[in-house]
């Protein structure tokens, strides 16, 4: 009897063993390898090529949305890609039948969606029609920005993401918001502490990583996989827009922190002088625009943007940088016919060049060309009187989307380091004489121009 | 064992001796075996034991591997979520009511939820309404039953209040002397046993449901006139309600839970919070053909007046043509109860913490909510300007969709406004009619973005300099000679009594007799006669039209204007300058219009109505329309009033800045 129970329980005890291994097994199979390819959702959910059920999840999504009258398009970089490849056939036949599914049916994980928010009513129904539908959903809400810049005003947070899912897929709805600068804003998608993290594997999002700036698109009504939707009329350009579409807040809080110290000039001078610096920046960026010259804020200007979000009144002129690979013979011409005459070219195209245009009443318009080197960027100067050249050195940037006097422009993402580089760990106080040749932080001297190139190199008008 | 027979190794016999000979040894030796057997079964535990850990730990790798993944994602202000407080699960409320000469206060379950000491304020009978579910307050009033009417407004507050809510009385230093049978029968109605003998600084203090039980009364009676009843307190518990019965049942829609929400947050809103038939928070008025300020963004300016943005809003909302969508309510403060008002009627609202006192305060707010505004609508080219005291008329929209390419395309103009100040009941005629004025109304009002932008914002005025917004932007350095396109009859009606720089007394002489278009879609007459130079045309014609009234008659007299409809009359007044207002201001005060300060003018000429007939008054020589007057005409002249009541008039002219 008790050689019998001595058995069976060594018998159960090697049975559980034997469980054990297996689970091991198949957590390992679940778990870890997955982790080296691809990811964790592709274990649960669709595996093979071909694949309906995203399909259907947007015809129900598209269905759901054009019965409450909003208007989305489709903004999936994905999508559009491969929807660029067939544009000219699209646009063609917008009606025909598709023979399969080309688009709709790669598995993947999202498909996204644009809303403009003016579009439409914030409609709850929509929501209750979608949970009929048997859709999901998660509404990502925020500070309303365009109220940020303002003191002490708060009001209702806005949606800026929505997410629809349904089945193995989900619908990403990025909501975008009009801009004072004529442009549109979508915010980052940021969870608050409540929210559920594993709704959607959120780190493959398109969009939300970082807040962005585009322009208004151009929308074309298509058809393809026999499902009709908006997409932007030129994908390619979206899809390159989309590359660096990244914005950056005005950093409200601390020019509100540095006006407390320092308080603002109201003066009238500064009011005119501010009032003509925005002109004379609206006016540029114009010109630049049509020319389709990349340019930012430099020097001065740059820094009343990070520190006070608005133009400096003791600046006297507004800076802008182009990278020297940007830079295009229209671009003094431009100017001209803009109505801002040439007013000094110092250096050349391979060196250190520097162009300065007259606006209204004694506000300058500078413009330096940037040289990318392998680990720095710089610009140059030259005094007019003795030849000598300067060069301000900068660390290497990217550029950035921001919205400054009512306008959409660059600045360097990496601002801080810029503004550093430019006006040393003392940039946060305001300095009323400066001089471009001593007092920048990153200023160097670089020699002389030879003398027989002065005729070129500095021109005076 | 027997599996080891049928595949005997190469060398079985040795084998198996060797096996077998460790059985049996081990056999005898049980010691051994027994040891053997648990280090088995320890070995297999431990086994189990490590598979388990592995398991577990597999797990928190997965986890903390899909953490990471949202991470980028987190908002990076940890909000620290403050825990919601527990469902508050008591049955009773205990009520404390304190009523005496100089001091009221109540408690309800310790926390004070109204407390006034202050001198010379707060007299009469202070109302709290509580929900009789949740303990909350609803609603606060003070009616000072010691002056006239008050009483009446008591009444037709507590008639509004629904049917089982809390009601708390108290009494601040006298409230009895202008109570009426009427009111004291409503009190009885409630229950108080003591209402209908309340008599001259009686202190009172009462807790009830209206509807139903009453949970508490004291009451000290004064013992002579020149006394006060000693102070009372009365302490009493009120029992609640479920949610269920406090509530009423509207069928589920969206805009019933709105209602829903804001009913079981506030009182004294009548009919909107009523079980059988509540009043529609939706009004979708018939749209506008052609509307073209449908995208025009409304900004409506409010404080704390929540019963006058209710009033506000739903003859906003009523008025054709209108879209919520572009509506943004700018509240002055943190104040709970104007933004249920705007929740109720689903708009969005934007509160501003205040900056600064008084006058500056509202001129600070103001630029906020100008600025947020044209934030807030980037691609607007105008923005409608409300404030929350204002009756909005019908065709408001349709008013301003007609004349809003004026402003657009001409520069001589500062605004388009919907208040004419001098248009009253009895001197405003023609809902088509309009007018070119130098003075800035206001109150309803059409602002530019180029000119607000440009202009106004830069150098608006600064927090410590009180002064009033639309005082500075008449100020010429602003408005630079430009004017205002105003209505004959206003299409705002200005209702506020209650205001930074108004009272009852004030309101009745300058605002009550205010005419207000009722009137749907009136097409307005000749609008591109309102462009600069086309107006000085139209002048010119109807001066030549006009009838020269007699000037030997006293222009007070209702004689001076023949009894006759529809004619155009002239008078001159003497205007020794363009700032010599000497006559009009006179004229002003005895037509009873406005006369705190000059408004209505352009170039010397006011236009208005008299017993129905177009009446123009020129300034000569001032005016440049002087020139008509025929040789024989003397200009009247009348007299400044004595020194002392000029000097009195001049606070009043500040006083008015604000609201008007």
């Amino acid at each position: 009897m008790q050689k019998i129970n001595r058995n069976v329980v060594l018998a159960l005890l090697s049975l559980t063993s034997l469980v054990f291994l297996l689970f091991q097994l198949c957590y390992y199979k679940f778990y870890l390898s997955p982790k080296n390819g691809a990811a964790f959702s592709k274990a649960r959910g669709s595996q093979s090529g071909q694949d309906s059920t995203r399909w259907h999840v947007v015809r129900k999504f598209l269905g759901l949305i054009s019965s409450h009258n909003i208007p989305v398009y489709l903004i999936d970089p994905l999508i559009l890609g491969l929807v660029d490849k067939d544009i000219e056939q699209i646009r063609s036949s917008p009606d025909g039948p598709s023979p399969e599914c080309k688009y709709f049916c790669a598995p993947r994980d999202f498909t996204t969606f644009a809303l403009l928010d003016k579009t439409w009513k914030h409609d709850v129904g929509l929501f209750r029609s979608a949970e009929k539908m048997g859709f999901q959903w998660l509404k990502i809400i925020n500070k309303d920005p365009r109220l940020d810049g303002m003191d002490d005003l708060s009001g209702m947070e806005i949606p800026l993401h929505y997410i629809f899912k349904l089945a193995s897929h989900a619908i990403h709805l990025v909501v975008f918001y009009e801009r004072s600068g004529n442009f549109l804003w979508h915010g980052p998608l940021r969870l608050k502490q409540h929210m559920d993290r594993k709704f959607v594997p959120f780190r493959k999002l398109h969009f939300g990583r970082h807040p962005g700036a585009y322009e208004k698109p151009e929308l074309l009504l298509v058809s393809i996989d026999d499902l009709k939707v908006q997409i932007p009329k030129n994908p390619s350009s979206f899809l390159e827009e989309m590359s660096h579409s990244r914005f950056l807040e005005c950093r409200y809080r601390e020019a509100r922190a540095f006006f407390q110290l320092y308080p603002d000039d109201a003066s009238l001078d500064a009011v005119e002088f501010r009032k003509k610096a925005k002109s004379l920046l609206h006016l540029a960026a114009l010109t630049l625009n049509n020319l389709g010259v990349k340019f930012w804020l430099s020097s001065g200007t740059c820094l009343g943007w990070f520190r006070q979000c608005n133009v400096i009144p003791h600046s006297k002129d507004v800076d802008l940088g182009i990278f020297i690979r940007d830079y295009k013979a229209d671009i003094i011409p431009a100017f001209q016919k803009a109505g801002l005459p040439l007013k000094h070219k110092f250096g050349k195209v391979e060196d250190s060049l520097e162009l300065s245009f007259q606006g209204e009443d004694d506000v300058k318009l500078d413009i330096f060309f940037f040289y990318e080197e392998d680990d720095h960027i710089w610009n140059g100067g030259t005094q007019a009187k003795s030849g000598k050249k300067f060069k301000y050195l900068f660390p290497k940037f990217t550029l950035c989307w921001t919205e400054f006097v009512e306008l959409k422009v660059h600045v360097p993402c990496e601002t801080l380091q810029y503004v550093e580089a430019n006006y040393g760990p003392e940039w946060k106080v305001p300095v009323k004489t400066w001089d471009w040749k001593s007092s920048p932080f990153n200023v160097q001297d670089n020699g002389i121009w030879p003398i027989d190139e002065w005729d070129n190199v500095i021109q005076i008008f | 064992m027997e599996e080891w027979k049928p595949n005997p190794p190469v060398k079985p016999h040795k084998k198996r001796s060797w096996y077998l000979a460790w059985k049996y040894k081990l056999m005898n030796q049980r010691a051994l075996r027994k040891l053997c057997q648990t280090g088995a079964v320890l070995f297999l535990l431990v086994t189990v034991i490590v598979n388990i850990k592995l398991i577990l730990d597999t797990r928190r790798a997965a986890y903390e591997e899909e953490e990471e993944s949202a991470q980028d994602y987190d908002d990076e202000m940890l909000n620290v979520e403050v825990p919601r407080h527990p469902v508050n699960n008591k049955k009773v409320l205990d009520v404390e009511v304190y009523s005496s000469r100089s001091k009221v206060y109540v408690a309800v379950d310790g926390t004070t939820v109204l407390e006034d000491e202050a001198r010379e304020q707060g007299r009469g009978i202070h109302v709290i309404v509580l929900n009789q579910a949740t303990g909350h307050v609803m609603a606060k009033r003070v009616f000072d039953t010691y002056s006239p009417h008050e009483d009446e407004a008591m009444v037709l507050f507590l008639n509004m209040v629904a049917r089982g809510r809390i009601l708390i009385f108290t009494i601040k230093d006298e409230g009895s002397f202008h109570l009426k049978e009427t009111a004291k029968n409503v009190l009885k109605s409630l229950g108080s046993q003591v209402a209908p003998f309340l008599s001259w600084r009686d202190m009172w203090t009462f807790v009830g449901k209206k509807g139903g039980e009453v949970y508490g009364e004291k009451h000290a009676k004064s013992p002579a006139l020149s006394t006060w009843g000693d102070p009372v307190l009365l302490k009493t518990e009120v029992h609640l309600t479920s949610v269920e019965d406090a509530e009423c049942h509207w069928p589920d829609t969206e805009l019933n839970r709105r209602r829903k929400r804001f009913c079981s947050k506030v009182e004294g809103y009548g009919s909107v919070c009523s079980c059988k038939d509540p009043t529609p928070i939706e009004f979708n008025p018939d749209p506008l053909k052609d509307n073209k300020v449908f995208d025009v963004p409304v900004a409506v300016i409010a404080g704390n007046r929540p019963n006058y943005l209710y009033r506000m809003l739903r003859s906003l909302l009523s008025a054709q043509g209108v879209n919520p969508q572009m509506i943004t309510v700018f509240i002055d403060g943190y104040y709970e109860e104007p933004m249920d008002v705007v929740e109720l009627f689903g708009l969005s609202g934007i509160q501003h913490t205040p900056i600064s006192i008084k006058n500056a305060r509202v001129s600070q707010h103001y630029k906020a909510s100008l600025t947020a505004t044209f934030n807030l609508f980037p691609d607007a080219k105008f923005a409608v300007v409300l404030e929350e005291d204002l009756d909005i008329s019908v065709d408001f929209f349709s008013f301003l969709s007609q004349s809003i390419h004026l402003l657009e395309e001409d520069e001589s103009l500062y605004c388009i406004s919907a208040w004419n100040d001098q248009g009253y009941e009895h001197t405003a005629e023609d809902p088509s009619l309009l007018y070119r004025v130098e003075t800035m109304p206001g109150l309803g009002w059409v602002l530019r973005k180029s000119l607000y932008k440009d202009e106004l914002e830069p150098k608006w005025p600064t927090p410590e300099k009180l002064w009033d917004w639309d005082m500075w932007m008449r100020m010429p350095e602003q408005r630079k000679g430009r004017e205002c396109i105003i209505p004959d009859i206003s299409r705002s009606y200005h209702f506020g009594i209650v205001g930074l720089n108004m009272n009852g007394y004030f309101h009745e002489a300058y605002f009550k007799k205010h005419k207000f278009n009722t009137v749907p879609n009136v097409q307005l007459k000749n609008v591109e006669s309102l462009r600069k130079d086309n107006y000085e045309t139209e002048i010119h014609r109807l001066l030549g039209e006009a009838e020269v009234l007699d000037h030997n008659k006293n222009p007070c007299e209702d004689s001076f204007v023949p009894d006759t409809e529809g004619r155009v009359y002239v008078m001159f007044i003497r205007m020794e300058q363009e700032a010599d207002f000497t006559t009009w201001t006179q004229l002003a005060k005895c037509l009873h219009i406005w006369d705190l300060d000059v408004r209505g003018n352009h170039k010397g000429l006011w236009r208005l109505f008299r017993k129905k007939n177009h009446f123009l008054v020129v300034g000569v020589p001032a005016s440049p329309y002087s020139s008509k007057k025929p040789l024989s005409v003397t200009p009247i002249y009348m007299e400044p009033p004595a020194k002392e009541e000029g000097a009195a008039a001049v606070p009043a002219v500040a006083a008015a800045a604000e609201q008007t």
